[in-house]
């Protein structure tokens, strides 16, 4: 299992996401937050949900199931917003990660993990860290900073760039 | 205008120097071989400032500042002389004479422009 | 190379006939050792050889002379006789100094063991005569190189000038010592005038006046006494160092009374008693004739400028992590915000015993902010002080004559603000000389002085920090700019512009990425970029030039990047903020005017027409339309441009939170900021969203 860099026990939070189980290496989770009132950032893209107040400090929101392909996440008693700490750019950072329930801490032994699979998963293999098996149900360890790469993020967002005073102009 | 500063020495090195240094920082320069030559031709031009030396032949530097300071035109330009640094005495003596400040042998020009700097507005 | 190389062959040439002449006057003195014009003649060649070579590098030549001469000093002053001995030396000499002469040239190895022999029996004939006092006490008159402790850090002098009443009579000019002495540092003086006599006994000829100095430099003692070095004898002069810079930092600045006791000028006993009195110390020791008002005014004038010391001292002292003041400014916002929340509460809820203890804390909150805001401000003078050096060597370069002037070094900034005004300020300057000011003989053809000034003023207006740069060189030119802008496609070759809206296409970002513009004024390197930082940091920029005459770029920047005010709008269910210090007026926009403009953005306000922005359309918000908008009318690049929003709620003390690096990308909102309720609101750029 060298190859995959998973050498010890370690912890995981899992969530779901439209019925499939993710897991977050526990060390990247800061908080578990109920669904609050997201602002929206007009003319991001749509998985940037927006941002909240997390005591006096502005928070992105970001819907894993837009991210994923998957449609978007309705609010319901059990959305959380969990908190993770994310590095961009070099440059340590919180983000807040929609997901439609929170589900356990779950501890992993490396024999436990296997690689990502080339094919059969809805995401791009780079944002797996490998999958983890539990009870004959498989968890998708994500690595998170993968995606959210800067790359990632800022894909869409210039997209629209045009002026729009042109109209008024001319 | 460019200033005009007389340099009084025996010595056609040193006062080949001295013209050269100061022709280079805008000065205007006239020569004199020494105190006789320097009174001469003190007379017959407008000087600012007065670089002598005053081991010379025929009149030395301590008497032609003396004779410099008693001309009524003369009297407040500075006057510099040039030394060596085992003549103290004759240093006193120039300042007595009514010397405004010396130069110590050697100096480089970057040294003569720096008391120039001082005492000529 | 080539001068040094021509002044050693005049050297030696002169050399060459001076020791012919030394060869002659020898011979004359050994026909008549009674002739001391002989005597005289003698020493003065060997006296020009030995100084003259130590000016051209011929030191060993120059130190072998010095025994020669220092030999015939005394023979000339009758120490040493005239004796066959003397004579055979001074001859050995004359042939030693031409060998040498020669060595330089590549003749044959000098023999260095007859040259020692020589001076050796030079040095003999010296004992024999008398003892050495004289001789060693001659030696030098150098100063003893020491290790000099006060160079190199900031130090306080107090110097008292009092030039000998003949100064000028010498030829010594005491302001130009004055002036020198202000070039070291920064400098104090003080004249005093009371020892000048009344008119019938004043002698024009004679200096009266004596003076005060107080100097902070870090050149060292050694350096503020070589100022003095051809007065020091026969005028009266007092150097302390009254304190060094960064010393008792602690300890409270001296008081007037003991600064003047320090000085000599009065008694700790008058001082004593006329503070008794209770009076203004200096006014009391004037008033009792005990010192000159001039004194007084002196010391002074010392007092302040070790309490400015002291006082930017203690701003070094106080080092603190720039994350802590953040923290702190942080959480003085969230106070900012709760307590904004808390009056909002205490309103609705009208309790008669709330309205005392809230009032007290909205006010300690406002105090609070303000010195916490306070902490991080700076003067900007430490940044001005670069461009002093910069504008030296950059105009000496080009040989222009360019004189820096500031103004409002004191003036208050936010540190991060000043450290990012740094690299615009640096190109505008740089601009000012190098496409600015024209070269001194150009000036004087156009009758203006062969100097050129730039000048660099800051200065407070409201809650805005204006930094003007200023020169008189040769203007912008707004046809070149029109014709350069056009040519670069920036504006309609049809447009009609104002001079003002032509001058501010320079920020317009491709308007000139070349290091020269030959036909055109010259600005406009990269000043898209110096605008941008500027409106990073909230700011606005604006050129104002008069052809030929000079220009002024005007930067407007709020005191601090933490807290604007704002003004709080809703689009929907969303809260935005607009900067207040862009926004001009706000008015409503009703159906009618929408259908007045035939499906245009624009509106006329009060017979001006102004192009409007929809915020609605341009985020994308579909939802809960009101019948009735608001259009916020917002000063962007000198342009009327209206924002149209559903509400205005009002004005909005707006601490700054910033997106984080995850909305890098974003172009249309500057950063968030948290209302009294929790929710978040976000603070638009009005200049992106044009």
């Amino acid at each position: 299992m060298t190859d995959i860099g998973i050498m010890e026990n370690s912890q995981y939070l899992t969530f779901k996401l439209d019925q499939e189980v993710y897991a977050l290496d526990i060390i990247q989770v800061r908080e578990v937050l109920d669904f609050t009132e997201v602002t929206k950032v007009p003319r991001m893209p749509e998985f940037m949900r927006g941002v909240i107040n997390l005591r006096g400090g502005v928070v992105p929101v970001v819907d894993l199931r837009l991210k994923f392909g998957m449609s978007i996440t309705e609010k319901t008693v059990d959305t959380c917003i969990i908190i993770m700490e994310i590095s961009l750019e070099g440059e340590s950072t919180l983000l807040g990660a929609l997901a439609d329930s929170v589900q356990e801490v779950l501890t992993l032994e490396p024999d436990q993990i296997e690689p990502p699979p080339r094919i059969g998963t809805r995401l791009k293999t780079e944002f797996i860290k490998g999958m983890g098996k539990k009870n004959d149900e498989f968890v998708i360890i994500l690595d998170i900073d993968k995606v959210f790469s800067s790359e990632e993020l800022t894909l869409l967002q210039d997209a629209e760039e045009e002026p729009v005073l042109k109209r008024a102009e001319s | 205008m460019s200033k005009l500063i007389m340099t009084a020495d025996d010595s056609a090195s040193i006062r080949q120097m001295v013209n050269f240094t100061l022709k280079q920082a805008g000065y205007e320069v006239i020569e004199a071989v020494d105190g006789q030559d320097a009174i001469e031709k003190l007379d017959s031009h407008l000087v600012s400032m007065l670089i002598t030396d005053l081991n010379m032949p025929r009149m030395d530097g301590t008497e032609l500042i003396r004779q410099v300071r008693a001309k009524p035109r003369y009297r407040f330009i500075p006057i510099i002389m040039l030394t060596t640094e085992s003549q103290d005495r004759k240093k006193q003596e120039g300042k007595a004479a009514g010397a405004t400040g010396w130069i110590v042998k050697p100096f480089k020009p970057d040294q003569l422009l720096g008391v120039i700097k001082k005492v000529l507005k | 190379m080539s001068e040094s190389n021509r002044f050693m062959d005049a050297y030696r040439q002169e050399a060459e006939e001076l020791l012919s002449e030394i060869e002659q006057a020898i011979l004359d003195i050994e026909d008549d050792p009674e002739d001391r014009e002989a005597v005289n003649r003698l020493f003065r060649c060997m006296h020009t050889i030995k100084g003259s070579g130590s000016m051209f590098g011929f030191d060993a030549i120059a130190e072998f002379t010095h025994h020669v001469e220092t030999v015939l000093d005394k023979v000339r002053a009758g120490l040493v006789p005239v004796s066959k001995r003397l004579i055979d030396l001074v001859l050995a000499s004359r042939d030693q100094i031409m060998m040498m002469l020669n060595e330089t040239e590549g003749h044959q190895k000098p023999d260095t063991g007859t040259r020692q022999k020589i001076i050796e029996s030079l040095n003999a004939m010296l004992f024999e005569s008398e003892n050495d006092k004289t001789l060693s006490a001659e030696k030098d008159i150098g100063r003893p190189p020491s290790f000099d402790t006060t160079q190199g850090k900031d130090m306080t002098y107090r110097i008292r000038f009092r030039p000998n009443r003949e100064i000028f009579s010498r030829g010594m000019d005491p302001a130009l010592l004055l002036d020198e002495l202000r070039e070291m540092g920064d400098c104090s003086i003080m004249a005093h005038t009371d020892g000048i006599p009344s008119i019938e006994k004043l002698d024009p000829e004679s200096c009266y006046l004596y003076w005060d100095i107080i100097l902070v430099t870090a050149k060292g003692i050694n350096a503020v006494r070589d100022i003095f070095i051809f007065v020091e004898d026969d005028c009266d002069i007092r150097i302390d160092i009254v304190e060094a810079a960064e010393q008792n930092v602690e300890e409270p600045v001296p008081r007037l009374g003991e600064i003047l006791v320090e000085r000599g000028d009065v008694i700790p006993e008058t001082v004593t008693k006329a503070l008794s009195e209770q009076k203004k110390i200096g006014e009391l020791l004037v008033d009792s004739g005990s010192v000159s008002r001039g004194k007084v005014e002196s010391a002074l004038i010392e007092q302040q400028r070790l309490e400015k010391q002291r006082l930017s001292a203690r701003v070094g002292t106080v080092r603190v992590p720039s994350d802590r003041l953040d923290k702190l400014v942080n959480l003085v916002g969230e106070l900012v915000i709760t307590q904004a929340r808390l009056s909002q509460v205490s309103a609705d809820m009208n309790h008669a015993e709330l309205v005392n203890p809230v009032e007290e804390i909205e006010r300690l909150t406002t105090e609070l902010r303000d010195s916490v805001l306070n902490i991080r401000m700076m003067p900007i003078g430490t940044t001005f002080s670069k461009f002093r050096r910069l504008v030296r060597d950059l105009s000496a370069e080009l040989g222009k004559d360019i004189a820096l002037i500031t103004e409002g070094a004191e003036t208050e900034l936010d540190k991060t603000v000043i450290e990012r005004l740094d690299d615009p300020l640096v190109h505008m300057i740089r601009n000012c000389i190098d496409h600015g000011i024209e070269p001194p003989a150009e000036r004087k053809k156009k009758n203006k002085p062969e100097t050129g000034t730039i000048r660099l003023a800051a200065a407070h207006k409201g809650a805005n920090v204006v930094i003007t740069i200023e020169d008189d060189g040769i203007g912008l030119d707004p046809d070149a700019i029109r014709l350069k802008a056009i040519e670069k496609g920036l504006i309609p070759k049809e447009a009609e512009l104002t001079e003002k809206e032509i001058l501010s296409r320079i920020f317009a970002p491709g308007f000139s990425t070349s290091e020269k513009i030959t036909n055109l004024s010259g600005r406009g390197v990269g000043m898209d970029v110096v605008k941008k930082t500027i409106e990073s940091l909230r700011g606005t920029v604006d050129v104002s030039s008069v052809k030929g005459k000079g220009t002024c770029i005007t930067l407007k920047l709020p005191l601090t990047l933490a807290i604007i005010n704002g003004l709080l709008v809703t689009i929907g269910d969303s809260y935005y903020v607009l900067p207040l210090a862009t926004v001009e007026e706000c008015t409503e926009l009703t159906k009618e005017d929408v259908e007045k403009a035939h499906g245009a953005n624009i509106m006329n306000v009060r017979g001006e027409i102004v192009p409007y922005v929809r915020l609605r359309d341009h985020f994308e918000m579909k939802e809960n339309k009101p019948d009735l908008e608001h259009i916020v009318i917002a000063d962007v690049y000198d342009k009327r441009i209206g924002f149209v929003v559903d509400h205005v709620v009002g004005g909005h003390q707006t601490v700054i939170k910033s997106l984080g690096p995850a909305f890098k990308g974003v172009k249309d909102v500057s950063g968030a900021t948290i209302l009294g309720d929790g929710t978040v609101a976000l603070i638009l750029d009005v200049n992106a969203l044009v």
